[in-house]
C-alpha cells in the first residue's frame, strides 16, 4: 500500500492485524477474502501480519487479533493466552468464537464417550468446548456463521477511522420485513428471527430457511413472550429447544416453559 | 376529478399496456399460509394476467415505494483536506396498481407530514411525483377497521381509482396523465345506472366491516392513560422486533447512520426506516434510554398512530388497515389495545390498581 | 404510445397534479435546509475543559453565509463527514454573521471525532432549527438566567442578545453552577459581563479546594442571594434535566408565571426537521417545537423532565 490516506489532515493508520483459527471450519476467515469487488479496498485498510490463509509471512507485532473458533484443546488455551498478551484489540470472530457455535454440541456428551466414538483407542487430549470470552477478555465480537463480510468491512473501517463500532441492536425481523419475506411462522415454522441480532440482511429467512440464531441474541429480547407464542401456535417446544441450542447463542437465557 | 366507466375487458387492455412499458408493481400471491389463505405482496408485474385483482390485502404496505427501507441521503467525496457533498433526488417512474383506499389515505398522511411540514423531503417528493397510483376498492377483511378511522374511502392522492360495478369499473380520474392515457381506450360517461351501481357498491363495502374501534376522544384517553397498566400488560408481550412499523403504511420514523466507504475516499449518510419499538430508539448520546421498557416503547407507537404529533396538526396517522395486527407474532393489535384502554378508563375496579412505576 | 417515462429532477419538480401545495424546491435554500449542509471551515478551537471545547466556524460560501441567520436558543446539526451529525445549540451571538460559536462536550462518537480535528478542517452544518427564546417579548423586564454545567452554552446566545441590547432590559441576574471551579466555562467573559454589561453574576460550585473564594453548594443555594420582583421577571433555565424540575418549581413557588419561564431540552436527534421522530417528548418534537419551551408546555409533557 503506497498512498497514505488522510482525512481532514488526520492520517489514518492501517490496522496491524492477525487472524488465528482454533476449533472451527475456517469458513469465517475465508469470508475475509470474499466480496471481490471491494477486496483491494478492504486489504488497503489492513497491514496483515499473520494470516495463514492468505500469506506465508508470519510476524508477531500485530495490534488486532481475529480469533476464529472455540476452544477445545489444552494447547489452544495456551495459544489464546499468548495472543491476548500481544493483541490490543482481540476480536471474537464468528459464531464459534462468540458463543461456542455448533462445536458446543460436544458438551452434551462425556469426553470419554466422544473419544471412544471418534478416536477409539487413541490418546487424545480434549476439553469441553468453550467460547473465547470464557477464557480471555474479548474487546469486540463479530458474530455470524459465517461472518458477514460487509459487516467485517464496516467494523474495520470504523477501527481505522476511530469511529464507533456498532452492531445492530434490533432483531432480524427488521431486515426480513424490508425484503417483504413471508414470515416463516405463517408457514408453520419456528424461526429465531425475533430473537436474533440483525446484520445478516436476513439471508436465511429470505431464502425460506428459519433463522437459527447464529448471530446471537438481539438486545433486550423477550424470551418469555417468544416461548408463549410458540406454545400458542401449537409448535413443537422440542424444535424450539433444538434451535436455541444449535449455536449455544441463547445459553444465558432461561427457558420459559412453565 | 373526471368520472368514466370502462368495461373490465377494456380495462385489462389498459393495464396491460401500462405495465408492459413501465416498471410496475401490483398484488401477487407469494405464499399460502397454514390456514390455506393466500399471502400477497406488491411485486413486479409485466402483464395484466400476473395481477391478483381480487387479492385480500398485501402483507406489507406500498410505503416502501416512497420511503425505501434503506436509502442513501447524501454522499461525501473527499479530496485532500476538502470534500464535496452530493445528493441525488432522482426517482425512477413506477406504476402501482391495486392500492386499497386505506393505502392511498396513508400516502396522503405521509404527504401531510413529509411535504407540508416545516422541512419538506425532496426525496419523498421526487418519488411521489414519479409514481402513477391506481387505486381499487375492495371488500373489507374481517379485521379491517379503516371505517372506524374514516379511511375506507379516499378522494385524493391517486391518479386513478377504480370501483368495481359488475362488468365495469367506475373510474375516478384524478390526473391529466391518467386521463390522456385512457383516451386511447374505450370509456364512456357514467349514466344513472352506473351511478346507482356505484352507490350500491359503496354500501356493500360500508356494511361489510366486522371490526369497529371506538376512537372517540381517543387522543384525550391516551393522555389520561399515560401511566396505565395496560401498557405494561401489552408491553410484556412485545418482542421489540419492529415488524409492526415495517409493514405499516404510515410509519415513517427513521434512523440516520453515517460511515466511510471502504476505500475511505468517501462517506455516505444513510437513512433506514426504524421503529419506535426497537430497543435503542430513544437512547441519547451517553447511553441514557428515555424509554427503557417494552411498554414505554409500545405506548409511543400508539401515541404516534392514534394521538398524532404536532407536525401534522395532531392527526391520527393510523388508517386502520390492521397490517400490524396481522403481522404481530405476539398478537398485539390496535383493536384489543385500544379497547383495553377504554375498558380501563371505564372500569372503576381497575382505576384503583397501581400504575407501573415511572422511570 | 403508453410510455410513462418522465424523470423529474428537483429543478422542475412542480409538475404532476395530485399532490397539492408542493413546496418550492427551485429555491435552493429549501433544499439546503433539508439535506445539503453549509460547508464551514473550523477557524478556532478553544479548549475549555478536559471535556468541553469551543469551536468557531465560518461558512465558506458568502451567499450561504448571508442565508444563515439564527435566533438565540436555536440549534444546528453539525456534521463531520464520515462520522455523522449531532444537534448542537448555538452559543455565540446571533448578530455575529461571520463566525458561529459552538460549545461541544465530548459525549458520543461524533463529538469524540470532533475532538480529533484541528483548525482548518471542514465540517457541514444544517439549520438553524428549532424554537428560540422570545427576546422581544422579554425586553422591558428583569431577566433571571439560571445555568447548570454545560447549560451555560445554550444560554450564552440569549445572554449575548441581552448584552447587545442591554438598555432594553431592567436587572439581569445570572446564576451559574458547576461541579468544580475548573468546570466553569467562559470565565474570561465574567468580568466583561459584570463590569460592562452590568449583569449580576452569581457562581457556585459543588466541590472546591479551600483556595476557591466563591460559594460552595448546589445552584439552589444561590436562590437566597437574589431578590426577584416576580411581576416583572422572565426566567431562562438551562442545565441537566434534574435541575429543571427543582429550579422551575422553585420559581413557580416564588410566583413567576409558568409561561415566563423558559427551558431548553435535549434529546437524541437524527434529522432536526420533525421527521425521524427520535426526539419526541410526549407528542412534541424537541427539534421543531423546541428545544426552547416555556415551563407550562414542558410541565404538561410526559417524560419531559
Amino acid at each position: 500500500m503506497g498512498e497514505k490516506i488522510t482525512q481532514q489532515g488526520v492520517p489514518f493508520e492501517r490496522l496491524k492485524i492477525a487472524s488465528f483459527d482454533f476449533t472451527c471450519c475456517e469458513g469465517c476467515q475465508l469470508q475475509l477474502t470474499n466480496r471481490e469487488s471491494s477486496l483491494p479496498d478492504f486489504l488497503g485498510l489492513l497491514d496483515v501480519r499473520n494470516f495463514r490463509e492468505i500469506s506465508s509471512e508470519r510476524h508477531d507485532d500485530y495490534d488486532i487479533a481475529l480469533i476464529e473458533g472455540s476452544i477445545s484443546r489444552p494447547d489452544e488455551v495456551e495459544r489464546l493466552l499468548k495472543i491476548r498478551k500481544q493483541a490490543k484489540i482481540l476480536v471474537a470472530f464468528g459464531t464459534c468464537a462468540c458463543f461456542g457455535g455448533v462445536n458446543n454440541l460436544k458438551n452434551n456428551h462425556s469426553i470419554q464417550n466422544l473419544i471412544d466414538e471418534v478416536y477409539p483407542g487413541m490418546a487424545i487430549e480434549t476439553l469441553p468446548v468453550r467460547k473465547i470470552s470464557d477464557l480471555v477478555k474479548v474487546d469486540l465480537s463479530i458474530p455470524g456463521c459465517p461472518v458477514d463480510k460487509g459487516e467485517v468491512e464496516r467494523v474495520m473501517v470504523s477501527l481505522v477511522t476511530g469511529s464507533r463500532v456498532t452492531l445492530p441492536k434490533y432483531p432480524v425481523c427488521v431486515e426480513c420485513k424490508a425484503q417483504l419475506t413471508t414470515c416463516l411462522f405463517e408457514l408453520g415454522e419456528i424461526c429465531l428471527g425475533p430473537l436474533t441480532r440483525a446484520g445478516c440482511n436476513a439471508i436465511c429467512t429470505s431464502g425460506n430457511t428459519p433463522c437459527l440464531g447464529c448471530r446471537g441474541p438481539a438486545e433486550e429480547i423477550n424470551m418469555a413472550a417468544f416461548f408463549e407464542l410458540v406454545k400458542e401456535r401449537g409448535l413443537s417446544l422440542d424444535d424450539l429447544h433444538e434451535k436455541l441450542a444449535c449455536y449455544n447463542a441463547f445459553e444465558p437465557f432461561p427457558s420459559h416453559e412453565a | 376529478m373526471i368520472y368514466k366507466v370502462i368495461s373490465k375487458k377494456e380495462f385489462a387492455g389498459f393495464i396491460d399496456a401500462l405495465v408492459q412499458s413501465n416498471r410496475s408493481f401490483g398484488p401477487r400471491q407469494v405464499a399460502t399460509d397454514l390456514r390455506g389463505d393466500a399471502i400477497y405482496q406488491f411485486q413486479p408485474v409485466h402483464s395484466v394476467d400476473e395481477i391478483a385483482f381480487d387479492y385480500s390485502a398485501t402483507a406489507s404496505s406500498a410505503k416502501h415505494f416512497f420511503l425505501p427501507f434503506q436509502e442513501e441521503l447524501s454522499h461525501f467525496h473527499f479530496h485532500g483536506n476538502d470534500w464535496e457533498q452530493q445528493i441525488s433526488y432522482e426517482a425512477n417512474p413506477v406504476v402501482l396498481i391495486g392500492l386499497r383506499a386505506c393505502d392511498i389515505s396513508a400516502l396522503n398522511i405521509l404527504d401531510d407530514v413529509l411535504l407540508n411540514g416545516h422541512f419538506p423531503s425532496p426525496g419523498y417528493l421526487a418519488r411521489r411525483k414519479n409514481s402513477f397510483v391506481i387505486g381499487m376498492d375492495h371488500l373489507p377483511l374481517a379485521d379491517c377497521f379503516c371505517k372506524s378511522m374514516n379511511h375506507h374511502t379516499v378522494t385524493t392522492g391517486f391518479n386513478l381509482f377504480c370501483s368495481d360495478i359488475g362488468d365495469h369499473y367506475y373510474l375516478s380520474i384524478n390526473s391529466s396523465k391518467a386521463f390522456s392515457f385512457l383516451r386511447e381506450f374505450e370509456t364512456r360517461d357514467p349514466n344513472d345506472d352506473d351511478n346507482c351501481m356505484l352507490v350500491e357498491r359503496r354500501k356493500v363495502i360500508q356494511n361489510g366491516f366486522q371490526t369497529d374501534i371506538d376512537v372517540t376522544a381517543l387522543p384525550t384517553i391516551l393522555d389520561i392513560e399515560f401511566d396505565s397498566p395496560v401498557w405494561e400488560k401489552w408491553g410484556n408481550k412485545c418482542l421489540n422486533c419492529g415488524t409492526c412499523a415495517m409493514v405499516c403504511p404510515s410509519c415513517y420514523c427513521y434512523a440516520l447512520t453515517e460511515s466511510f466507504t471502504t476505500n475511505l475516499k468517501g462517506a455516505s449518510r444513510e437513512k433506514k426506516l426504524y421503529s419506535c419499538n426497537l430497543v435503542d430508539f430513544a437512547v441519547v448520546a451517553g447511553g441514557h434510554n428515555f424509554r427503557p421498557k417494552n411498554g414505554d416503547r409500545l405506548k409511543y407507537r400508539y401515541y404516534h398512530q392514534h394521538r398524532g404529533f404536532a407536525e401534522n396538526a395532531s392527526q391520527q396517522i393510523c388508517v386502520g388497515c390492521n397490517r400490524c395486527g396481522r403481522a404481530c407474532l405476539a398478537g398485539i393489535n390496535p383493536k384489543d389495545v385500544i379497547n383495553d384502554l377504554r375498558m380501563e378508563k371505564e372500569s372503576c375496579m381497575i382505576c384503583v390498581s397501581s400504575s407501573p412505576r415511572k422511570i | 404510445m403508453h410510455d410513462l417515462r418522465f424523470v423529474i429532477s428537483p429543478q422542475d419538480i412542480n409538475r404532476e397534479d395530485f399532490a397539492s401545495s408542493v413546496p418550492d424546491f427551485n429555491r435552493r435554500s429549501d433544499i439546503i435546509k433539508t439535506d445539503f449542509g453549509y460547508k464551514c471551515v473550523v477557524t478556532n478551537i478553544v479548549r475549555l475543559t478536559e471535556q468541553e471545547r469551543l469551536f468557531q466556524l465560518h461558512i465558506i460560501d458568502s451567499v450561504e453565509r448571508s442565508l444563515f441567520r439564527f435566533k438565540p436558543g436555536q440549534f444546528l446539526m453539525l456534521e463531520l463527514p464520515g462520522y455523522g451529525d449531532v444537534p448542537i445549540s448555538i452559543s455565540g451571538s446571533s448578530s455575529n454573521h461571520e463566525f458561529l460559536e459552538l460549545c461541544i462536550r465530548k459525549v458520543g462518537h461524533v463529538t469524540s471525532a470532533l475532538f480529533t480535528i484541528t483548525e482548518g478542517a471542514r465540517v457541514a452544518i444544517r439549520g438553524p432549527f428549532g424554537s428560540s427564546f422570545p427576546m422581544d417579548e422579554m425586553a422591558g423586564h428583569n431577566i433571571l438566567l439560571i445555568a447548570g454545567g454545560l447549560g451555560i452554552a445554550p444560554l450564552r446566545a440569549p445572554l449575548s442578545w441581552i448584552n447587545e441590547h442591554r438598555n432594553r432590559f431592567l436587572n439581569v441576574d445570572l446564576l451559574y453552577g458547576a461541579k468544580e471551579p475548573s468546570q466553569l466555562l467562559f470565565t474570561w467573559q465574567f468580568d466583561e459581563w459584570k463590569m460592562i454589561n452590568h449583569i449580576q453574576l452569581h457562581t457556585i460550585v459543588e466541590r472546591a479546594d479551600p483556595q476557591w473564594p466563591g460559594k460552595k453548594g448546589l445552584i439552589t443555594d444561590l436562590f437566597n442571594d437574589i431578590s426577584i420582583d416576580t411581576a416583572t421577571t422572565y426566567a431562562i433555565v438551562c442545565g441537566p434535566p434534574v435541575m429543571f424540575k427543582i429550579v422551575c418549581s422553585w420559581l413557580d413557588r416564588l410566583g413567576i408565571p409558568m409561561n415566563r419561564m423558559f427551558v431548553s431540552l435535549e434529546r437524541r436527534m437524527h434529522c432536526g426537521m420533525g421527521k425521524c421522530c427520535r426526539c419526541m417528548v410526549g407528542s412534541t418534537f424537541t427539534c421543531i417545537d423546541g428545544p426552547v419551551f416555556d415551563y407550562w408546555s414542558v410541565m404538561n409533557l410526559k417524560e419531559a423532565i
